[in-house]
């Protein structure tokens, strides 16, 4: 709470430039990264959307403010607008079991792409660039914010029997109906609700970049970070995406100066290896440890 | 009006009648048997009760009601109850959690879900593993807990696939303890392949054969019964 504070504040105390963006980009890959661990780290239904579910966000509040709308109402349009089109692909392919979910959000990606640079409206392949010039310090507050909210939203998810529910869901489809889990509704609802995540912080990186490409923004590398950050960091838990946000933004700093071109790569391979050699990620790591520590030295007192 | 009827159910898998025309009921407060070699469609007969797919044909009526293509959340949640045969908790998350992701019943949901498992895990002698990860009980533990989970949805109509499979003699005596208490609460539909221990604690048996009911009755009768003797133990000689 009080890193949030500080993070918030951070444009209005003379920190570099750089040093601000840092921050902001460990808020919006937080943000995203509590967004997917909601669905996918609790139901087990893996979702490569969640950066083209952002970018329709975007691009729903830069048209609403280029036609005259007041932010925060372009931001419930991005919003609304990510939530019906997670409803879209929920109701599709929710209603089965397995990797049909995955494949629709791989496919909608694409589709999403394909489409807007076909769209005038959206100003086409050229992109679209947003008309009104604001301070930087207004999305940077504004991310921090969603980002600290999306990690409380997340530990409340997770200790509550919704919570729970999605996790039985993920361990046992066929036992959860059979204890009254409605497994499809739940599972619809919770990816809206993660999409709406997405949507609020796509709109407000935005206001931060100002101009939109399809190809960047729709690109497939967002909905990898999205993903990467928890699976880093820990899934199931609302401290690991935390830990794994800020892990990749300082490694893909550094890889932008050493191996420019070889950032995702590297990313891959490191989920790789938590996946392989840590399971359930860096926290869920880090805990095992404490734990078994702890039952050592208490194993320890009670031999003396 | 009885608590379960199930009228001329049918289902096939390919080529195969895994249930072939089977007319079952089950009263309030019964404690139904189901018995058979292996193959005999038990299992399936189950899962078309419980939901976890449809029939090709017939009819189920719960309490009257005709829930024949209700999926099988809202039949756990109606009052429709079950464990597995091969016990499936939610390795991932502790026994309470395990309880308390139980939808209780439509109708009257409980206001202390905490209160009610803990209550529940004491039933079944395991409070003190209430917040115990469910991977690291015996199976022994599991079969009681399986049950314990299935009594959070209140229900009226409790399955119990093999609830005796692969316990020790112990353990064994603890569960049917357990299913005596459990009459109490719900009917019970029983699939078992120990007859002789499931047997004496039935108020009625049904034996199943390639499908089809064979014979039903009290365990008297079913003890007797010339087909069910021969379905368990093949041709015996003429006059032997």
């Amino acid at each position: 709470m009080a890193a949030a504070a500080v993070a918030a504040a951070l444009p209005f105390t003379g920190v570099s430039v750089y040093v601000g963006t840092l921050v902001y980009y460990v808020a919006y890959y937080l943000a995203l990264g509590q967004a997917w661990n909601m669905m996918s780290g609790l139901t087990g239904y893996v979702s490569f959307a969640h950066g083209a579910l952002a970018g329709i966000g975007a691009y729903a509040a830069v048209m609403a403010i280029n036609r005259g709308s007041p932010i925060a109402l372009a931001l419930v349009a991005g919003v609304a607008a990510t939530a019906f089109a997670s409803l879209v692909i929920g109701v599709t392919s929710l209603r089965l079991r397995g990797t049909a979910f995955t494949f629709a959000t791989l496919f909608f990606q694409e589709l999403l792409l394909l489409g807007v640079r076909k769209l005038p409206a959206a100003g086409g392949a050229a992109g679209t660039t947003l008309q009104e010039i604001l301070p930087t310090s207004l999305p940077h507050v504004l991310m921090v914010l969603t980002a600290a909210a999306a990690t409380i939203a997340f530990a409340l998810v997770r200790r509550s029997r919704t919570g729970v529910r999605l996790l039985a869901i993920k361990g046992d489809e066929d036992a959860a109906a059979a204890v009254g889990i409605d497994a499809t509704r739940l599972k619809i609802v919770v990816f809206c609700a993660s999409a709406a995540l997405c949507g609020l912080a796509g709109g407000i990186h935005a206001l931060f970049v100002a101009s939109l490409h399809p190809e960047s923004v729709f690109s497939v590398d967002t909905s990898i970070v999205a993903l990467a950050v928890p699976l880093i960091g820990g899934v199931e838990t609302a401290l690991g995406p935390v830990v794994g946000a800020i892990l990749y933004v300082g490694l893909r700093e550094i890889l932008q100066i050493a191996a420019p071109s070889l950032h995702l790569v590297i990313v891959g391979l490191l989920i790789l290896l938590v996946t392989l050699f840590l399971r359930d990620g860096i926290v869920g790591a880090a805990r095992r440890l404490l734990r078994r520590r702890r039952t050592y030295r208490a194993a320890l007192e009670t031999a003396r | 009006m009885s608590r379960l009827e199930a009228a001329g159910l049918r289902k096939r898998f390919g080529g195969l009648h895994a249930v072939d025309g089977i007319d079952v009921t089950v009263e309030p407060g019964e404690l139904v048997g189901l018995f058979g070699p292996n193959g005999a469609g038990k299992t399936t007969l189950f899962n078309l009760i419980a939901g976890a797919y449809y029939p090709d044909a017939g009819t189920i009526r719960f309490g009257g009601d005709d829930v024949t293509r209700f999926p099988a959340f809202r039949r756990a949640r109606l009052g429709i109850a079950r464990t597995f045969q091969l016990v499936r908790p939610f390795r991932a998350l502790s026994i309470m959690e395990n309880l308390l992701a139980v939808v209780a019943s439509e109708g009257t949901p409980s206001r202390t879900p905490e209160r009610d498992a803990l209550q529940l895990l004491g039933d079944v002698g395991l409070a003190d593993r209430a917040h115990d990860p469910a991977g690291s009980l015996t199976l022994g533990m599991l079969k009681r807990f399986e049950v314990a989970r299935a009594l959070m949805l209140q229900p009226r109509l409790l399955l119990l696939d093999e609830p005796l499979a692969g316990l020790t003699d112990g353990e064994s005596a603890m569960m049917l303890r357990l299913i005596e208490s459990v009459k109490a609460r719900a009917a019970v539909v029983m699939v078992e392949h120990n007859v002789r221990l499931a047997l004496p604690l039935c108020d009625r048996a049904v034996v199943m054969e390639q499908g089809k009911v064979i014979a039903q009755g009290t365990p008297a009768q079913i003890r007797s019964d010339p087909a069910v003797i021969h379905a368990y133990l093949g041709d015996t000689p003429e006059g032997a």
